[in-house]
């Protein structure tokens, strides 16, 4: 049976499939990578900078695409919401690599590395292996109407964890909004402590 | 300012988990423009910003010493 193009149903079905896990894994890693982030920060009392808190802002921008392909149907505008926030978050977290290099006196706190390596340089490597990953998928899986016409409901366990992730990283936002408003309250932000706390 | 773009990140979230779409879109952009305001705001500001000036007055006075050195 053929729908939509020359590839056999089963073939579509399969390469949606492959579409639909790309999509959840890529935002249960993001979604891992804020957690730990957030860990870091209530956990071990490492507050983000403004330009990490831009960072989150970027991947949770890169959700935003992701979770409305679950919501409403996948779309190449969605694909764009992720990879435009995607660019963003590599063009912040280059600017800050570049100001960590040569810290300004007095600001030499860069936070813990993990690895081995710190929160700015590990925000290029996602940024890079986000772009890397969308662009290896759009090589292999193309631009073909099957994507659009495969529903997320023909996979009900995908729809239920997307559904779960989904609910999660809005969680992680709303979180993330108090955290703002406690830490740099209607203004600037800084790193010296909670400013609607002291 | 970060409050905002939080906010409007969080608001779009919520209008594309109902269905909202447009709105959440709408919503979507007003942060990425704040993001990128607040971006330009902390890298160029003299006073809060991050424009290395510590790195520009150490290249001026190595260049300072060259032209010294070459008079």
């Amino acid at each position: 049976m053929m729908i939509g193009s020359d590839k056999p149903m089963t073939a579509q079905r399969l390469l949606a499939l492959l579409n639909y896990t790309y999509l959840l894994l890529v935002m249960f890693v993001i979604a891992g990578i804020l957690t730990a982030a957030m860990t870091l920060q209530y956990v071990n009392g490492e507050l983000p900078c403004p330009l990490c808190l831009l960072e989150r802002v970027a991947m949770l921008g890169v959700c935003f695409g992701i979770m409305l392909n679950f919501r409403r149907g996948f779309s190449y505008q969605n694909t764009g919401f992720s990879l435009l926030f995607a660019i963003v978050l590599l063009v912040i977290s280059v600017r800050q690599s570049l100001l960590d290099i040569y810290p300004r006196p007095g600001h030499e706190y860069i936070g813990s590395a993990i690895f081995g390596i710190h929160m700015p340089v590990w925000s290029i490597i996602i940024a890079l292996a986000l772009l890397t990953a969308y662009a290896i998928k759009l090589a292999i899986l193309g631009d073909d109407e099957y994507l659009r016409e495969a529903d997320v409901s023909e996979f009900p366990a995908i729809r239920r964890i997307a559904d779960i992730l989904s609910v999660y990283v809005i969680a992680i936002c709303l979180i993330n909004l108090v955290s703002v408003v406690l830490q740099c309250g209607f203004g600037e932000c800084h790193t010296f402590g909670y400013k609607l706390l002291q | 300012m970060m409050v905002a773009v939080f906010a409007t990140m969080s608001l779009a979230l919520i209008c594309g988990w109902i269905g909202r779409r447009w709105l959440a879109v709408a919503l979507l952009a007003t942060s990425l423009v704040l993001s990128i305001w607040l971006f330009l705001f902390e890298i160029y500001s003299p006073e809060y910003g991050f424009r290395m000036p510590w790195i520009q007055t150490e290249l001026g006075s190595a260049l300072s010493a060259i032209r010294v050195a070459r008079s």
